[in-house]
């Protein structure tokens, strides 16, 4: 880019300036709660932490380490989500496959009703009845089959599916390949963009979650670290809101403790961004056919 | 049948088919914790327990048979429930009564609580409900008018007779007559906001501390002398503490977190009446805009947030403001940044006196209990009813629930007073201890006591020196107003009720803001606010409510 127009070099810097406002406004709070769980108390009450840490201490840190609860719902956590998007990607993918065959009989049909879910469902109550009566409560399945389906990602993925070329399973078919080798052999190593896509989506939702185990789980030992996480910010705001006429049983939790555990809920997921992020390259289709 | 028909529903088939496989293996996966689906618990044997020996007024329970109940836990983020803590095992050493536990954090307990009570997997006891919550589950039935119980719980009933709660109890009846949530009990009022003040800058100036709000506004004028740049009082919560501590002291007068519907309860003439166009509430207000005008109080104090009041205060621009005693330590351990330890003093004053003399409002009942309808045809209700009554109610239980086990987790000392062991740390107490009675004991539980609730020598144990201290003062230096009857609407009633009040308290609320501020005048625009008020239906409101409570009244006998 030697002679690059004035134009495209104002336009670059335009650029660059707006990219790095957004990428600061995206990353400062991840970087103002880390500041904070690396900061001693005393300068985040006084309101000092911005950037950097102030008066440094890992204790925090050390302090969080011997929660045992806390880590009980890391482990659960890491359990759900693998469980949770095995079974969603499986799932996702036994029905968006059929349904991107145009030789399927009645597939409008189907797939109006798999869209109508999308918009209309049972509502909490009849929901929470439906898997109580299932018998799933307290277990993983409570959480891991009821969505295993997320109709969105049903429908990207069916469109994945008919993006490709016909000619490679007829090809496979005349070399006396089943329906079901042809979907193992063939469509899934052509899929991994969109297989990686979904069960990024699939991990940070089931990692994410707090409402379903919420719902379902009775039992501490079961409680996804979202939901110790949940309970800690929340709870500690609410009682600070419900300022009746006694304050009984105050919970005081400190910020920097919240930080902390935040961050440690929060940073496992964000890594997985960039390890998934190789299987978005563009053309992975390039060479398969010649027309 | 055309093929293509016959294709469709094979599809919906095997969609269902495979529905129907998940659900099985669901089920199978369920009998390691089969009791999920009926998590009401009765004791090992069916027929009915007795208890051990005759105690009438059940100072200690103990069940012959083990028995289990459900409990609904709401877990506290500061202790998070743990399985083995020495709480379950004393009470079950104790009573011979283990609890069958569903754990909610305590983040969303209402929700929960709403869902397993309207889905009917409600446990049999569902503790930390504050009035009036409950009130929506009694149409359903899934809940208990606890009230048809009480006669067979004696320490409960004991309390409410000899600390007169009767009329407090009072407001938490239905149009039935009956109540659907047993309260906790307070044998002492124990109020905890009232107004910090900087009183090494009093002191400095030979300021004394005000005990009355006329003595309140002497002393923020000197302030306001000897420091002119500053509003002595910038208040925080918008001022809804201080306008909820202070109108009360004018007379018939409500207002902040305490305004209400605008219905007051005339004790005088035995009707209700509607305060906000009354002559004491103009007073009220009056004072008030007094403070403003002359400069004494910040403006912002009204629509400021609560971090921007601190502010002022820590760092020397106000020396009046709004606390608890939890927000009150807050402030210290703030200044101690930025004033410096040592460099300053701040105290909490009881709520001053007014006009109408030295009056607080407060209530002695806090959060409390509902018992599922289901218990009801348990063989071992009537245990359980006892041992909730001992638990919650007894000096035995309540002991067990605030100290833990003697010899344990504290000691008696020779006068009588409780103390934790050396090594046991509990909010102020032995702060060098390494191991925390709540956290790692489940003594001190929200979910079992109310912290300065019980009887009184039990309460006081519980404070530190100068909430005691706060406390005492109030109790002995004002008199708490008796609470209001209630007014027993029926659901159409109470809408219509609500249709009037919601607009009407919306305007007074902006109103009263408006006289205070010196936007309205209260010379000049009074006539017009109370024409106004009325127009807004303020007297239909009235009438309403005093018929209603005129046709009633027999009830509440």
């Amino acid at each position: 880019m030697i002679n690059s127009s004035r134009g495209y070099k104002v336009f670059q810097v335009v650029n660059v300036l707006i990219m790095l406002v957004v990428i600061f406004v995206t990353l400062y709070p991840f970087i103002y709660l880390a500041a904070i769980s690396f900061s001693s108390e005393s300068y985040v009450y006084a309101g000092e932490v911005a950037f950097l840490p102030k008066g440094f201490t890992t204790m925090t840190y050390e302090v969080l380490m011997k929660e045992k609860d806390f880590w009980t719902g890391y482990k659960n956590t890491i359990v759900y989500t693998i469980v949770g998007t095995a079974i969603c990607l499986f799932m996702t993918t036994i029905l968006a496959y059929p349904l991107s065959k145009k030789r399927l009989k009645g597939r409008g049909i189907i797939l109006a009703f798999i869209v109508f879910t999308m918009y209309f469902n049972g509502g909490l109550i009849p929901n929470y009845l439906l898997v109580k009566h299932l018998g799933m409560r307290n277990t993983i399945w409570a959480i891991t089959i009821p969505g295993a389906i997320s109709t969105y990602n049903m429908i990207i993925m069916r469109t994945f599916f008919e993006g490709l070329p016909n000619e490679l399973e007829e090809a496979a078919m005349i070399d006396g390949m089943g329906t079901y080798r042809i979907l193992v052999s063939i469509i899934l190593p052509l899929s991994k963009p969109i297989m990686a896509t979904m069960a990024l989506f699939y991990a940070v939702g089931a990692w994410n979650n707090w409402f379903g185990p919420f719902l379902y789980f009775d039992k501490q030992e079961m409680f996804p670290v979202t939901l110790y996480l949940r309970n800690m910010i929340a709870g500690a705001q609410q009682t600070a809101v419900s300022s009746g006429s006694n304050t009984e049983d105050l919970t005081q939790i400190a910020a920097t403790v919240k930080a902390a555990t935040t961050i440690l809920t929060v940073l496992p997921i964000l890594c997985v961004y960039p390890f998934i992020q190789k299987y978005f390259v563009a053309g992975v289709m390039i060479g398969s056919l010649k027309e | 049948m055309s093929k293509g028909l016959k294709n469709v529903f094979i599809a919906i088939l095997v969609v269902f088919m495979s529905l129907s496989l998940f659900a099985g293996c669901g089920s199978d996966d369920q009998t390691g914790t089969g009791d999920n689906e009926q998590p009401v618990q009765t004791g090992q044997s069916d027929e009915s327990a007795q208890p051990s020996e005759a105690d009438d007024d059940n100072v200690s329970f103990h069940s012959d048979q083990p028995l289990k109940f459900s409990l609904l836990y709401s877990s506290n983020p500061d202790y998070p429930y743990k399985e083995d803590w020495l709480i379950w095992k004393a009470i079950k050493d104790k009573t011979n009564v283990s609890f069958d536990v569903m754990v909610v954090p305590m983040s969303d307990y209402a929700q929960k609580r709403s869902l397993l009570i309207s889905t009917g997997d409600a446990p049999y006891i569902i503790p930390k409900t504050y009035h009036p919550d409950e009130v929506q589950f009694i149409p359903s039935g899934a809940i208990l008018p606890v009230s048809d119980y009480v006669d067979k719980m004696p320490n409960f009933s004991r309390q409410v007779k000899e600390w007169g709660l009767e009329d407090e109890i009072n407001t938490y009846k239905q149009k039935d007559g009956k109540y659907y949530l047993l309260p906790g009990l307070h044998e002492i009022l124990t109020p905890d906001y009232g107004v910090a003040m900087r009183t090494d800058i009093l002191e400095k100036n030979n300021i004394p501390l005000p005990n009355t709000w006329d003595e309140m506004y002497e002393a923020l004028k000197k302030l306001k002398q000897l420091y002119p740049d500053t509003y002595p009082l910038s208040d925080r919560y918008q001022a809804k503490s201080l306008l909820n501590i202070a109108a009360p002291t004018f007379g018939k007068a409500a207002a902040g977190w305490g305004a209400g519907d605008g219905v007051y309860y005339d004790r005088d003439n035995d009707k209700f009446i509607f305060y906000p166009t009354t002559d004491d509430y103009k007073n009220f207000l009056a004072y008030f805009n007094k403070l403003i005008k002359e400069g004494l109080m910040d403006p912002e104090s009204f629509t400021q947030n609560d971090d921007q009041a601190i502010q002022k205060f820590v760092t020397g621009k106000s020396f009046v403001i709004s606390a608890n005693s939890q927000h009150l330590t807050g402030l210290r351990k703030t200044m101690d940044e930025t004033v410096g330890k040592d460099a300053y003093e701040v105290k909490k004053l009881i709520p001053p006196a007014g006009p109408a003399g030295p009056v607080i409002t407060g209530s002695r009942l806090e959060n409390g209990i509902m018992i599922s309808s289901k218990a009801k045809d348990d063989p071992n209700f009537e245990q359980m009813l006892k041992f909730i009554d001992w638990l919650w109610y007894s000096d035995e239980g309540q002991i067990l629930c605030k100290w833990g086990v003697e010899g344990t987790t504290y000691k008696r000392t020779a006068d009588g007073k409780f103390e934790l062991m050396p090594d046991i740390t509990f909010q102020w107490m032995n702060p060098s201890g390494t191991k925390d009675l709540r956290k790692d004991f489940g003594f001190g539980n929200g979910v079992f006591i109310l912290m300065y609730g019980g009887p009184k020598y039990l309460a006081e144990s519980y404070m530190s020196p100068e909430d005691l201290e706060f406390v005492n003062e109030v109790n002995s230096k004002r008199e708490l107003l008796p609470a209001a009857p209630p007014i027993l609407y029926d659901e159409g009633e109470r809408e219509q009720a609500n249709m009037l009040s919601t607009p009407l308290m919306d305007y007074v609320e902006s109103m009263t803001l408006k006289f205070i501020l010196g936007d309205a005048s209260l010379e000049s625009d009074w006539d017009k606010y109370v024409q106004d008020c009325k127009q807004k239906g303020s007297d239909r409101l009235v009438e309403l409510a005093n018929k209603v409570y005129q046709s009633t009244k027999d009830v509440l006998k």
